[in-house]
């Protein structure tokens, strides 16, 4: 078979590392999110170093201070402040820190100057927990309705699926942007990303609809649940109890697929400017200052949220490949 | 692993797959050799050829260069100039105006222009009412039309029933075969002709380009007129360049992309271009040429009527705005969103607009310790401790600031100006719409609170007096039910009613002068920055003097390729 | 016979409501969002709101809703789809000026990502484990997972600093002088980017769907009988393992087939490629009615015969199916 559990652990390890990140993200991003600091715009990732201008070597980390200036082609650069050494702090008061007017940057600044490390951890906050919810979200319908479908039967199959067929087939990105244009614009934060999970599971349960409608048939006609029919027992407790634990594997490998797909929804929504706002941060925000050319020429470490996107699609991509296995094996 | 593998299956897939993408990428066409061909690229595919009936800019920068009007504006020097007209006389105090038009002019088939198409292209296009045309508005004045009328081949008269200052301004209004669009509009279908699906052969104009093909959504294809009348001063006909190729490019990047490739010849740099293309100058062969600051203007505006009535305590209160235009910090709006090539804005007019910009606006410093005394003078503090300031009366100072969500500079702006005016105490709510829903709230609806726009430049003030004047239909800061008039309205109405009708340039710029600074004290709008408009123009171009109002190709007959 | 016409007939029957609920959601999601596409002509100082209204009663912008969806149902049966605000041309026209071009690189990427998915899959799914079966994989998981327009936007940057292709667009310059067959490898060189990454993502599904059913049919009974016969393993491959494999793979044709021509709008923007695409995000941003709606028509027509087309194919290749219930 094909077992590749290295693979399998490094995308695992990711995923929770990630999590990890955003949830303590307060202690672990050096500064705030919003924290601009306008003449630190575009500054490359701070140069940790050990040893000084002058060859010590220094076991504890030090960052110098630095100033921007322009050049003859208008191009900002930064050049270090040899003078003075600014040590990093460690653990306390966050992960780490460095006194002012040191700054570290670990992944450089945006254009308002602010620190891009902070951002992506913040971010994952908001992008990780809609794509999260809007699959369970999605599943969850999905399960409910397929269940129901695929139980009763008859009618109630026909329309439920004729439903979840509608739903399947609408282009996806128009709903999207119709569906956000439709909405009252003077939504605030949370609304909006209520609104973005409920449009993205909305797109999202169809599919997942008919493959447990599919289960759910084939279940039904098992002995068990014959068994249990025949005993009296109630369809509800039926459903509950026998055969949605059937429906699980297929559920966790359906959920998890869903998630890159989640997160790539939003980040195209906020690449319209429809998505999360300013000043919060979302990595479909962050993407769209990463978007042109001269910009990536020029600073490239404004790529760093889109290589993130990426891979933690890879590994969700991977946990549900995983899943698959399981259920096959 | 058992052995499956069929080996004519392995040999043949890779030699299908390596045959297909090794050479369909690299074999490259040899590059065509397009001589005395100026290639460029268009932001959008434009909607229409018909001029009067189609507004867009996607439209106006393919017409532009096929039609004429009677006159021209030349935005170098500010003046009009003679183009289908020869020359002019205007007597009784500016309500006649006679023209002596050229007698050298052929439409591209050949027929000769005459008064009957500029008495045609009044009459029967722009004041016809079965044709919807937003030309009309503008020869509209005081309710009434102006009356046009031939008063022999080549002379045309026209009376207006008021003076009407920039008159030869507008009358760079394109003119329009008689006897091409007379069925057209004789069986009513104006509407729908010289769409983008005609035939090249029907779009009939003066000018010195025609059309020879339009590929739906790739490109524009324009050849040289023959018969052009223009000649140079050595008496060579007109245009030099003898094909133009739009390329239609939606996206910046690719416009970018293309003109780095080598395959247009100009591009319109934006902020962050300026460091990647000045190093590369000598080695792609281009320059860099400087306009000046951009036309139009950025800025932020509060809603004097908005339905919430503490909101328009705030919005009404004069120190209130200028407080918050002492807060934007807009040398950090320069240096970000414009990578250091841009000014700050202090007056409705761009520097770039001839004779009528005023220099002596005050322009308010970025000083947030001075806002937040002026704010305090005013009752608003911060009584809570929780780093906002609430009004007199207790109310938390918290808005929406608004704007539209398909521009990044706006939005970069806007999110500059929110943080700047956090920072002295006011809490701002930031909300990116779909352009069409701004305009909603802003003329229609009229709720909202505050907005970061920016508004295309004039190249006369008094093409903006819907925005000023409080009758007008853009006046949006202070329109809807119970708008009170606010200081210095009663002042600007009258001084845009009286300047449209002065004849003297001088006595229209005293008044203009007075407007502007009517306009920096009680901040309707609070200008912020502008940007340098700076061309990337491919060094085998010569000739080329581009203007921020008019563009690298208004005087497009001039330009000539080098080989 | 007489049964499979029945089935396909209930098949039609239960998908052709489509057809009437998909353009009747998207014309009330058009009109909820506020305000109509003239509202982008009113920031224009010199246009009055006179000459505004005129423009909405043109279009009849001014009749209650409804009336307006009723008036355009009417039109539809005789082939009238209306106006584009924006084009002022029948939407009809405006669909078809760039129809062409989508279905091009559309079709193109589908074929590509289709017959790369079978022939690959087919290859892959016979090796598992492999070098070349990992490294397949590994490209397909990453296809996945990238969002298209930062792809397209990495493409191009990246033939932009090595230079042997075309930046966006579909042809070049000198495009009209060129002989036949350099028109092709024209457009040819042009499409490389565009499919490459619309292709990318089908292909990285289609291919783990081929894959994973090729390497379980491969270990099934029935073929180990043919391999200890000596059957050639050519024989193997084509005849049977991949008959069997494609089973599922017919079904989801059916219904990949309409997004031939939606879901391509980013990329055909950020590569300029002149399609549907680019016109039909402008059009729902700037609420061009009619053509939003000629789109939405032509979409669902596609997914009703999509539909059909997957369930023919079905029942055709495997006989099994015509006795279930649909």
């Amino acid at each position: 078979m094909k077992a590749r559990p290295s693979a399998f652990c490094a995308a695992l390890v990711f995923v929770i590392v990630i999590m990890i990140g955003a949830l303590l993200a307060g202690w672990i991003a050096p500064y705030s999110p919003q924290e601009e600091v306008r003449r630190d715009s575009y500054h490359p990732p701070t140069k940790i170093h050990f040893v000084d201008s002058r060859g010590h070597f220094s076991f504890r980390p030090f960052v110098y201070a630095t100033h921007a200036e322009y050049d003859d082609n208008l191009r900002r650069v930064y050049s270090e402040d040899q003078s003075h050494k600014y040590y990093l702090r460690f653990l306390i008061p966050r992960l780490v820190t460095v006194e002012e007017p040191g700054r570290i940057y670990l992944l450089g600044t945006d254009s308002r100057g602010r620190d891009l490390f902070t951002r992506i951890l913040f971010g994952a906050r908001l992008s990780l927990s809609m794509a999260v919810l809007g699959a369970l979200l999605a599943g969850f319908a999905g399960l409910v309705m397929g269940s129901l479908s695929g139980y009763f039967g008859g009618n109630v199959d026909a329309v439920l699926m004729r439903v979840a067929e509608f739903f399947i087939m609408i282009p996806g990105f128009y709903l999207l942007l119709a569906l956000r244009g439709v909405l009252p614009p003077s939504l605030d934060t949370k609304q909006v990303y209520a609104l973005i999970v409920v449009i993205l599971a909305l797109i999202g349960w169809g599919s997942v609809a008919r493959v447990i409608r599919g289960l759910v048939y084939s279940i039904r006609e098992k002995d068990f649940v014959r068994a249990a029919k025949v005993l009296g027992r109630g369809d509800a407790e039926i459903l509950v109890r026998h055969i949605f634990p059937h429906t699980f594997s297929y559920l966790a490998i359906v959920i998890s697929v869903s998630i890159p797909g989640f997160i790539l929804g939003e980040s195209a929504l906020s690449v319209l400017g429809l998505g999360i706002q300013d000043p919060d941060v979302s990595w479909g925000n962050l993407l769209t200052e990463s978007l042109a050319v001269a910009h990536l020429r020029m600073h490239p470490w404004i790529v760093a949220p889109a290589i993130l996107i990426i891979v933690t699609s890879l590994c969700f991509n991977r946990l549900g490949d995983a899943f698959n296995y399981r259920s096959q094996s | 692993m058992d052995d499956h593998r069929p080996r004519h299956l392995t040999f043949r897939v890779f030699c299908c797959l390596s045959i297909v993408c090794l050479i369909v990428p690299f074999a490259n066409p040899a590059k065509a050799q397009v001589s005395n061909t100026l290639v460029i690229a268009l932001g959008g595919a434009p909607k229409s050829f018909n001029e009067i009936i189609a507004q867009e800019t996607t439209t106006s920068d393919v017409t532009g260069l096929m039609f004429e009007g009677l006159t021209r504006f030349n935005p170098l020097t500010g003046a009009v100039e003679p183009r289908l007209a020869e020359s002019w006389e205007v007597s009784s105090g500016g309500l006649d105006w006679i023209f002596h038009l050229r007698r050298d002019v052929l439409w591209f088939d050949g027929k000769p222009f005459t008064s009957r198409d500029v008495v045609f292209t009044f009459e029967k296009l722009i004041f016809n009412p079965a044709v919807i045309a937003p030309a009309r508005d503008i020869f509209t004045l005081d309710g009434k039309p102006i009356q046009v009328e031939a008063l022999d081949v080549f002379t045309v008269r026209f009376r207006l029933p008021v003076s009407f200052a920039p008159f030869l301004l507008a009358l760079n209004q394109s003119i329009f075969p008689e006897h091409a669009l007379k069925s057209a509009v004789d069986s009513g279908n104006f509407q729908s002709v010289w769409g983008v699906d005609s035939s090249p052969e029907a779009i009939i104009g003066t000018g010195p380009f025609k059309l020879k093909r339009y590929a739906p959504g790739e490109r524009v294809e324009l050849i040289r007129n023959e018969k052009y009348w223009k000649k140079d001063a050595s008496g060579k006909s007109l245009p030099y360049i003898g094909r133009i190729i739009a390329l239609i490019v939606p996206s910046a990047d690719g416009r970018l992309l293309k003109f780095l490739e080598g395959e247009t010849d100009l591009y319109v740099l934006s902020g962050a271009d300026y460091p990647l293309l000045k190093p590369k100058q000598k080695k792609s062969h281009f320059e860099l040429l400087e306009a000046g600051a951009a036309s139009g203007s950025y800025f932020l505006a509060f809603n004097q009527n908005p339905p919430n009535p503490v909101h328009r305590e705030w919005f009404k209160n004069r120190v209130f705005r200028q407080a918050s235009a002492q807060a934007l910090d807009r040398e950090a709006m320069i240096d970000i969103i414009f990578n250091r090539n841009g000014v700050p804005q202090c007056s409705p007019l761009s520097p770039s607009v001839p004779f009528f910009y005023s220099a002596k606006v005050p322009c308010y410093e970025f000083n947030p310790e001075k806002a937040r005394q002026m704010l305090k003078a005013e009752g608003f503090a911060d009584r809570d401790g929780d780093g906002y300031l609430e009004d007199k009366k207790g109310n938390p100072v918290q808005f929406t600031l608004l704007t539209n969500a398909e521009n990044p500079e706006r939005l970069q702006m806007a999110g500059m100006a929110l943080e700047d005016l956090s920072r002295i105490g006011l809490k701002v709510n930031f909300l990116a719409v779909e352009f069409n829903t701004l305009v909603t709230k802003l003329s229609a609806t009229h709720d909202w609170d505050a907005v970061l726009l920016g508004l295309t430049g004039e190249t006369d003030p008094h093409f903006g007096a819907n925005v000023w004047r409080t009758d007008g239909s853009l006046h949006f800061w202070n329109a809807g039910k119970g708008a009170v008039k606010t200081a210095g309205e009663d002042e600007i109405d009258g001084i845009f009613r009286q300047a449209a009708s002065l004849m003297k340039a001088e006595d229209r710029k005293k008044l203009y002068d007075e407007w502007q600074m009517i306009a920096a004290r009680e901040l309707p709008m609070i200008y912020t920055v502008l940007p340098r408009t700076v061309y990337a123009v491919r060094s085998r171009l010569q000739n080329v003097k581009p203007s921020p109002i008019a563009g690298p190709l208004h005087n497009i007959e001039e330009i000539r390729i080098k080989e | 016979m007489k049964s499979f016409f029945y089935y396909l007939c209930k098949r039609l029957a239960a998908v052709l409501p489509l057809l009437l609920v998909l353009p009747f959601m998207t014309f009330c999601l058009m009109h909820l969002m506020p305000g109509n596409y003239f509202d982008s002509l009113r920031l224009n100082p010199q246009i009055s709101p006179e000459t505004i209204k005129k423009y909405e009663a043109l279009y009849h912008l001014d009749k209650p809703l409804l009336a307006q969806y009723f008036h355009w149902l009417e039109n539809i049966v005789h082939l009238d789809f209306g106006y584009s605000f924006a084009y002022k041309q029948p939407v009809l026209k405006v669909l078809a000026s760039r129809l062409w071009n989508t279905f091009l690189l559309s079709g193109v990427a589908f074929a590509a990502a289709w017959f790369l998915a079978v022939i690959l899959g087919l290859w892959a799914g016979m090796r598992r484990g492999s070098w070349i079966d990992r490294i397949l994989h590994f490209i397909a998981y990453t296809g996945l997972s990238m969002p298209a327009f930062l792809l397209s936007i990495l493409f191009l940057a990246l033939a932009a600093h090595w230079g042997s292709l075309p930046l966006g667009g579909m042809r070049s310059v000198g495009y009209e002088e060129m002989s036949w067959p350099l028109k092709c490898l024209d457009v040819g060189r042009h499409m490389v980017i565009p499919v490459t990454v619309i292709a990318l993502h089908s292909w990285g599904y289609l291919f783990r769907v081929m894959r994973a059913q090729v390497s379980e049919i491969v270990e099934s009974d029935f073929v180990l009988l043919f391999r200890a016969y000596q059957v050639s393993p050519h024989n193997i491959a084509f005849k049977h393992v991949a008959r069997n494999a494609l089973n599922p793979m017919i079904s989801i044709f059916g219904l990949e087939l309409p997004s031939l021509f939606s879901g391509v709008a980013l990329v055909e923007i950020i590569t300029g490629w002149p399609g549907l695409g680019q016109i039909m995000l402008q059009a729902v941003r700037t609420q061009d009615v009619f053509l939003v709606l000629g789109n939405m028509v032509m979409i669902s027509v596609l997914l009703v015969a999509g539909n059909l087309i997957a369930y023919i194919l079905l029942v055709a290749a495997d006989p099994r199916i015509r006795m279930e219930k649909p």
